[in-house]
């Protein structure tokens, strides 16, 4: 079988963010990370497409995404001083909308660089 | 390549030159060698206190200035223990002083993969990287009243919103205890500790895996991610804003209405 080859793909395991690597991946899963370090291919190569967790969970009972972006509106909306935290193992543009979300609520804004 | 801790890591191998720190004393240390590299005088009372010896200290301010380009690279080792910031403020100057000998720059550890990026971005939208809150209307910086550590262990929170991050596997218990206590929105891709605790859960696509974005590598340099999987889970970027939009649809917090100019001056 054939594997789509990814050149010059970036790594975000650790901080390095290597973008050097070379994928080779089917429709699931990544088979091969090429100049990828040992912690790099552990990441890379442990992830597949199949669905092993609910879309959401509300109290820990499955529920839609629709129904859980409602419920977290709710809570950060009604909360005195909502806390945004994290931001780490996510994209820019996410954290773009944390620091957006967070002023909109008046609330506090943190990362991991705090601990 | 010079190696400093307070006991002898693997690291060790790598290194040409491993100098031992009593535990705690890094202010000082790093404190004696800007006097150092400024020929100050220090006394050897001073000197005893790091654990380090006078030569070794010698030696390495020889090193130092000899350098074309030198690099400090800092972890939580600095950061966490007595002192906190002010160590790292300690090590920022140094590096700053060095610049009247040679080139020299100083650089914290990243451990995960896009929390350079997170700083980046609050800097480029509130003005600061990190321990903000907006309770004013406006942007405010305070580490220690702000940094969330301390803000779970006072329990000054009534709700916390995390993203890309597990700090129920992490964080000190008290902290833990307070994101029991309080509901608990999770952005992840996988049920985290965080997640079990949490009141919401939503998963999402890996960043770097299946999403696509920008991320920024630990000396600021921003990466395009190139995801080789699809995935049937939303990004974070997409569920973020759906949870601000379904927020800007209720009034706005403050009474009188978010301040705004007029008039562009």
């Amino acid at each position: 079988m054939d594997l789509k080859v990814i050149d010059h793909a970036t790594c975000t395991f650790c901080g390095c963010v290597c973008d050097d690597i070379q994928l080779h991946a089917d429709d699931t899963r990544i088979h091969k990370a090429k100049g990828a370090c040992v912690l790099g291919k552990a990441w890379f190569l442990n992830h597949t497409t199949e669905r092993h967790y609910p879309a959401a969970l509300i109290d820990g009972k499955e529920a839609t995404v629709e129904e859980a972006i409602q419920v977290a509106a709710d809570l950060l909306y009604e909360a005195d001083m909502p806390l945004v935290y994290g931001m780490s193992n996510t994209t820019c543009e996410a954290q773009r909308e944390c620091v957006a979300m967070a002023d909109l609520l008046g609330g506090l804004l943190d990362s991991h660089t705090s601990l | 390549m010079v190696l400093v801790d307070i006991r002898e890591t693997k690291s060790v191998k790598a290194a040409d030159v491993f100098l031992q720190v009593r535990p705690g004393k890094d202010f000082e240390l790093i404190t004696i060698l800007r006097a150092m590299i400024k020929d100050q005088p220090i006394s050897d009372a001073q000197v005893a206190e790091t654990g380090v010896s006078i030569e070794a200290l010698q030696d390495l301010v020889a090193r130092m200035k000899a350098a074309k380009f030198g690099a400090m690279f800092f972890g939580m080792g600095l950061s966490m223990t007595r002192g906190k910031h002010m160590n790292s403020a300690a090590l920022l100057t140094l590096a700053a002083e060095m610049n009247a000998f040679t080139k020299f720059v100083a650089m914290p550890m990243r451990g995960h993969g896009n929390v350079t990026g997170a700083d980046v971005i609050m800097r480029w939208q509130t003005g600061y990287p990190f321990g903000i809150s907006f309770n004013r209307g406006y942007p405010r910086y305070n580490p220690g009243e702000f940094s969330t550590v301390d803000v779970l262990v006072r329990g000054d929170t009534d709700c916390v919103f995390v993203i890309g991050a597990d700090p129920g596997a992490t964080m000190p218990q008290p902290a833990i205890d307070h994101l029991a206590r309080v509901p608990t929105i999770v952005l992840d891709p996988h049920v985290t500790h965080t997640s079990r605790l949490a009141k919401v859960h939503i998963t999402t696509a890996p960043a770097g895996i299946s999403a696509p974005g920008t991320a920024y590598r630990m000396d600021e340099i921003p990466m395009p991610l190139r995801p080789a999987l699809e995935s049937s889970y939303p990004t974070d970027e997409e569920v973020t804003r759906r949870i601000k939009e379904a927020i800007q649809t209720k009034p706005d917090w403050m009474v009188e209405g978010p301040q705004r100019l007029e008039t562009q001056v």
